[in-house]
């Protein structure tokens, strides 16, 4: 299926899938290192990524936020494996909530922490771009019927 | 494949109706956040945290540990800093539990005031609360309640109320105190600029494994104090 003006809806799946999969290895690194008593290493000799790892905006109820973030990417992953509208419009709100998420943790690194964690800044921006792709996709297909899977065997 | 108007337009009503409460809620975050600064006298928090981080260790004046670990860490800091309100919240709380805890270490804490007047009563006031074995206890309660830098907030009232959440139990001698230790402030505050610091914090250690004083220049984590005083052993 493909709406005028936008790319098809299978070729918007995989943009999701791809872009989730990288977001659960981002968020799987932060949680291993984290989890190991270690802070995230910043790239170029930078220092931001252990004081981020080590404020207390890093814990939410007791729980690191990366574990939330490979929770989060994990369904955005799946989403993207159905092509009905409980997937497209689950995807979209996902991807709000994190996108809207980056932005507040954004917010917290620059003007309370005061401190930048590329990790966290490589996050936002995978999530910025999930949360344009449901988008993109919600709007070009929502109320479409399922879309036949390109190599489904008939009985 | 044909789209349903009416499912599609439920659809895009629901998600138009998620970004709005998305983008309401993000903004109540960040002005949660951005409120409640800190520097209210009335309002003193943290009181918990701290007692719980400096529970059974021992301190004089403004060292804190064991007067007999190895291993001595300066911290030249300014209590309105904010950057120095951020590592007594995040980088020394490990080196204290640990390091300190355990006799390996003692953390000396001396004032160097950059941010501007009020860092020197408020230095001072930190000073007089360490002649009563409160000085870490006001450090970290200052520097937990810390208003915006040179907002006005270091009065009187602000740092006796930090004073009597510290545990001060003399408010008339601690009184009496800060005003005559206004002068050593200045002087650790020269001794620092003697070593080349005009950036708060800065660090120092000395042990037995260190020539002499060496100079740590600002850490920016735990691990690398935690290797200075290892190395200092």
């Amino acid at each position: 299926m493909k709406t005028k003006g936008f790319p098809s809806e299978w070729t918007l799946q995989r943009a999701i899938a791809f872009a989730a999969a990288l977001g659960i290895g981002v968020a799987a690194y932060v949680a291993i290192v984290e989890a190991g008593g270690g802070s995230p290493v910043c790239l170029a000799g930078a220092h931001g990524c252990a004081t981020v790892a080590r404020s207390s905006y890093s814990h939410l109820a007791g729980v690191n936020i990366a574990v939330f973030g490979i929770a989060g990417y994990a369904l955005l992953l799946a989403g993207a494996f159905f092509a009905n509208d409980a997937a497209r419009l689950g995807g979209f709100v996902l991807a709000l909530g994190g996108f809207g998420y980056s932005v507040f943790l954004t917010y917290l690194e620059i003007f309370k922490i005061e401190a930048i964690c590329q990790w966290c800044v490589g996050s936002a921006i995978l999530m910025t771009i999930l949360f344009l792709l449901n988008a993109t996709r919600l709007i070009a297909y929502a109320g479409t019927e399922e879309r036949a899977r390109p190599r489904a065997r008939r009985a | 494949m044909r789209a349903e108007p009416e499912r599609r337009q439920r659809l895009l009503q629901m998600a138009a109706g998620a970004a709005f409460l998305a983008l309401a809620v993000v903004l109540v975050l960040i002005v949660v956040n951005s409120s409640g600064r800190g520097g209210d006298a009335k309002n003193i928090g943290g009181k918990p945290d701290v007692d719980r981080l400096l529970a059974g260790i021992p301190q004089q004046k403004m060292v804190l540990g064991d007067p007999k670990g190895p291993v001595t860490l300066i911290e030249f800091g300014d209590l309105q800093c904010p950057v120095c309100a951020g590592f007594a919240k995040e980088i020394l709380p490990p080196i204290i539990e640990n390091q300190v805890k355990n006799g390996e270490a003692q953390i000396d804490f001396r004032n160097l005031t950059i941010i501007g007047d009020e860092s020197i009563p408020a230095g001072a006031a930190a000073l007089a609360a360490g002649e009563q074995g409160r000085g870490w206890n006001y450090l970290e309660l200052f520097y937990r309640n810390q208003g915006d830098e040179r907002s006005g907030y270091v009065t009187d009232e602000f740092m006796e109320a930090v004073a009597k959440a510290a545990g001060v139990e003399n408010l008339a001698r601690w009184n009496q105190d800060r005003r005559q230790l206004i002068g050593e402030v200045e002087k650790t505050t020269a001794e620092a600029g003697k070593l080349g610091y005009d950036a708060t914090p800065s660090f120092a250690v000395e042990g037995p494994g260190a020539k002499g004083l060496e100079l740590l220049g600002t850490p920016e984590s735990t691990g690398a104090l935690e290797e200075a005083i290892a190395a200092a052993k």
